[in-house]
């Protein structure tokens, strides 16, 4: 019943069509690129630097493509939603009233067709793309709503994106899922620390993988304890420090009951260290099905918080991109939600943001969708082109987290760069996307 | 270790629930009662005590419930399910040394509607334990629950011998084709196909719900005295031919992967040469084994372990209907654990016991020796039974 009326609303969007053409309140301009490029920490010179960028393939300066949206954000008092034309304003208000009033944005594919430039005149066109439901999610029972977005600079269109929001009616959500809700995840179970075991979290703490190593005979052994397994003695602990690389010995793919402070499906994976000692640990960003024994992995240091760093595991791949990690403070959250232009208050206002159930500020998606452009870029280099930025959402990344990113890169046929990005907080996998980047050496 | 001087006379138990609606307490009062009557003994007589450290109901709290008078021996065996045959073990030692003339083991808990072992219980973490140090290695990255552990282990296996789930599979389908004819089961009337096992869900993978044993309500206790006493009481003595402990070498509490070799239980390896050489048996001679199945894939393991067949061969031993009712080696006449309930081992124990006595729902001719074994990944322990 409620279903129907709202495919009957989806309907009539749809028939609407093209929404009439949205002017940005400003021209593509460098202080607002400045301002963006500050926050989300990306230092490329073709953005801000006129000497550098006239040097560059570009010939002059350009706007970050991840910024498309930001140009046409409507700001503190203008609300695009009031439009009777405008898709998602529509379809939120058709969701609201059927008490699915909780929003949460799940998916962002950004397309470029160029490179914009200051002082280029953008508008926003808006159409619904599809509105499926009621799903069960773990956030609750809602609707998916799908909207297309396509600029134009005068005539000529520049870029363009799909955007889906889960419009929902928050519900009892079972802890572990896909999408996790806002505080519901139980903190992660912390590890008792002896005398004899402080040395391997002092190390974690200080970004080193440390075997126990006897200062006697240089056996090693893990888990670590007060005795030397090989000659019995326990007068000279030590430790040596890992490479950070292994193979996969074992692994499981854990999906029931829940685990505190884990997403579910979780792989779990016992390493067979290349010093030759055994470790377990979570392997995170992997699709389960792509794990085997034998695989190739390497460490990677997970800060739960000011007291906890765990070894994770991610598959060392061919074309593995260095990772970043980037510390998400209230200050980064705060700036970056207004250099984006987002005043949504969830990003910068911790009490509304515990009113709706989540456990602080968090980060919107204009600013991941930037960070993961910043990271590829980072690696590509300045003059790279990106084509496209495709992400899904996962757990939110919340004000005191730490953001570390990672990412593969493939070489396609057509000799583009596709980079698959995965940004990993405390809670598991807040980001997953695609980075399309053209071939090497393409001039704009 | 004790000669064939000891017995166990009686074996009580109550019914196996999902709500027992009792407290833990009780139910271990009811199912020692139950194991005197069968003994045809009193409160009176029992002067020694014996059961799991996880157990929540103190020695003395049952002796006193009991109406028990002075205890002479008392004591906790450790390391979860592999406490099991342990009890009798430690109960056995001490009739035969003259600590106690009489032992109750016994094991109650409301492991359904009260603690579930299937979940995760955070709180193994807390204090400046042995343990809780080793678990801070597993847990917090997230291998907390006892299937995730044998899970974890079970993949190496069928990366090194090629078992499969379906291999898994064939033991639940044993179990609760057992179970089905014994009324006592949970899963009584209630038998699954291969099929079934494959299509149920992943609970950890490579485990599927249907490689997992319940969780039960419920208590059981065995009477543990004198070869002589035991002649006296109204059911033919059952003779503890063989009992054992083992603990392997690098042992860890369901965590043992810092070993060379990942496939195989070397704690129970250590029970199983003690057991035939005590016993003076084969494993050919046993006429069936009660085999400790919280998780399918240790059963295979076990089998390899105890010498029932080579190191990677149970799913051939299996496929050939081995396990079977009818088969060389019967498994679970009772349905186990997968299928009668989870008792942690001490059902177990009492179906043995049954089957030495020749009065089990699912009978196995002769009059063989009977294996049962405790818990698997754990330090364990086991025994041999036979008539009197």
């Amino acid at each position: 019943m409620i279903a129907a009326s709202i495919q009957a609303a989806a309907e009539r969007a749809r028939a609407v069509g093209l929404s009439a053409p949205r002017l940005a309140t400003d021209p593509v301009n460098l202080p607002t690129i400045r301002a963006w490029t500050d926050a989300i920490g990306d230092a490329n010179p073709v953005y801000t630097d006129p000497d550098a960028a006239a040097r560059s393939v570009h010939g002059g300066l350009v706007a970050p493509p991840a910024m498309v949206q930001v140009w046409t954000m409507p700001g503190l008092r203008g609300a695009a939603g009031g439009r009777a034309d405008d898709p998602l304003g529509v379809m939120t208000a058709t969701l609201d009233e059927a008490g699915f009033t909780s929003v949460v944005a799940t998916n962002c594919d950004q397309a470029y067709t160029r490179y914009l430039r200051p002082g280029e005149q953008l508008a926003v066109r808006a159409e619904l793309l599809d509105v499926t439901g009621p799903k069960r999610t773990a956030l609750g029972e809602g609707f998916f709503v799908t909207t297309r977005s396509t600029w134009f600079s005068g005539a000529e269109p520049v870029a363009t994106m799909d955007f889906r929001v889960l419009k929902f009616r928050p519900g009892p959500r079972p802890a572990g899922s896909a999408v996790e809700p806002a505080g519901s995840v139980a903190p992660i179970m912390r590890p008792p620390v002896s005398p004899d075991t402080e040395f391997f979290w002092a190390g974690t703490q200080a970004g080193e993988l440390r075997i126990q190593r006897c200062g006697g005979c240089g056996g090693l052994r893990h888990p670590p304890g007060p005795a030397c397994l090989s000659c019995g003695s326990i007068d000279k602990p030590d430790y040596q420090v890992a490479a950070g690389t292994g193979t996969v010995y074992s692994y499981v793919v854990h999906h029931h009951p829940p685990v505190p402070g884990k997403q579910l499906p979780m792989v779990i994976a016992l390493v067979e260290l290349t010093e030759g000692v055994r470790m377990l640990g979570e392997l995170t960003g992997v699709d389960p099905a792509d794990v085997a024994i034998g695989l190739p992995v390497r460490v990677r240091f997970r800060r739960v918080d000011d007291d906890l760093v765990l070894p994770d595991w991610r598959l060392d791949r061919p074309g593995a991109l260095p990772e970043l990690t980037i510390s998400v403070t209230p200050t980064v959250v705060v700036a970056t939600a207004l250099a984006t232009r987002d005043f949504y208050p969830v990003h910068h206002d911790r009490d509304f943001a515990e009113r709706g159930g989540a456990k602080d500020i968090f980060l919107n998606i204009l600013t991941t969708t930037g960070l993961v452009q910043r990271y590829v870029t980072d690696w590509a280099g300045s003059e790279a082109i990106v084509r496209a930025i495709s992400i899904r959402l996962g757990v939110p990344c919340y004000a005191g987290d730490t953001l570390t990113l990672a990412g593969t890169a493939t070489a396609t046929a057509g000799g583009e760069r596709l980079v698959t990005v995965t940004g990993a907080c405390s809670l598991g996998d807040h980001v997953t996307g695609t980075v399309r980047l053209a071939p090497e050496g393409t001039r704009p | 270790m004790t000669g064939p001087t000891v017995a166990i006379a009686g074996i009580g138990s109550t019914e196996f629930s999902k709500d027992s609606g009792r407290s833990e307490l009780r139910l271990a009062v009811e199912a020692c009662r139950a194991a005197l009557d069968d003994a045809g003994l009193a409160p009176a007589d029992v002067d020694g005590l014996v059961t799991f450290s996880m157990d929540s109901n103190a020695e003395i709290a049952v002796a006193r419930e009991l109406g028990a008078g002075e205890l002479t021996f008392f004591g906790l065996v450790g390391y979860g399910g592999g406490a099991a045959c342990g009890t009798v073990q430690h109960a056995a030692m001490a009739v035969a040394t003259g600590a106690a003339s009489t032992v109750l083991c016994y094991r109650a808990l409301n492991e359904r509607s009260g603690r579930r072992f299937g979940q995760v219980a955070a709180g193994i973490l807390t204090g400046a334990t042995s343990s809780a140090i080793d678990s801070g290695w597993h847990y917090p990255m997230g291998l907390a629950t006892p299937a995730a552990t044998v899970a974890m282990a079970a993949r190496r296996y069928m990366h090194a011998y090629g078992a499969t789930s379906a291999d898994f599979g064939a033991v639940a389908v044993a179990d609760r084709r057992h179970a089905a004819t014994n009324p006592a089961a949970w899963f009584y009337r209630r038998p699954i196909t291969l099929a079934e096992h494959q299509e149920s869900r992943w609970i950890c993978e490579p485990l599927r719900l249907l490689d997992c044993c319940q969780e039960t309500d419920g208590a059981v206790a065995v009477l543990v005295t004198s070869l002589e006493r035991a002649r006296s009481a109204p059911n033919p003595p059952v003779v503890i031919r063989a009992a054992a402990q083992g603990s392997g070498v690098n042992q860890y509490t369901m965590t043992s992967y810092y070993r060379d070799d990942m496939t195989g239980l070397p704690e129970m390896g250590v029970v199983g040469r003690q057991l035939w050489a005590q016993a003076g048996l084969r494993p050919g001679d046993v006429r069936t084994a009660v085999l400790y199945d919280h998780f399918t894939p240790y059963v295979l393991m076990q089998l390899e372990e105890l010498g029932f067949c080579g190191r990677g061969e149970a799913r051939h031993f299996i496929a050939d209907g081995a396990i079977e009712l009818g088969g060389a080696l019967p498994l679970n006449p009772h349905g186990g654990q997968l299928g009668e309930g989870y008792l942690h081992g001490m059902n177990g124990i009492a179906e043995a016991v049954r089957q030495v006595r020749g009065t089990a729902v699912n009978q196995v001719p002769g009059d063989g020796p009977v294996l049962v074994t405790a818990g698997t990944g754990v330090p364990t322990s086991g025994l041999i039974l036979g008539p009197g």
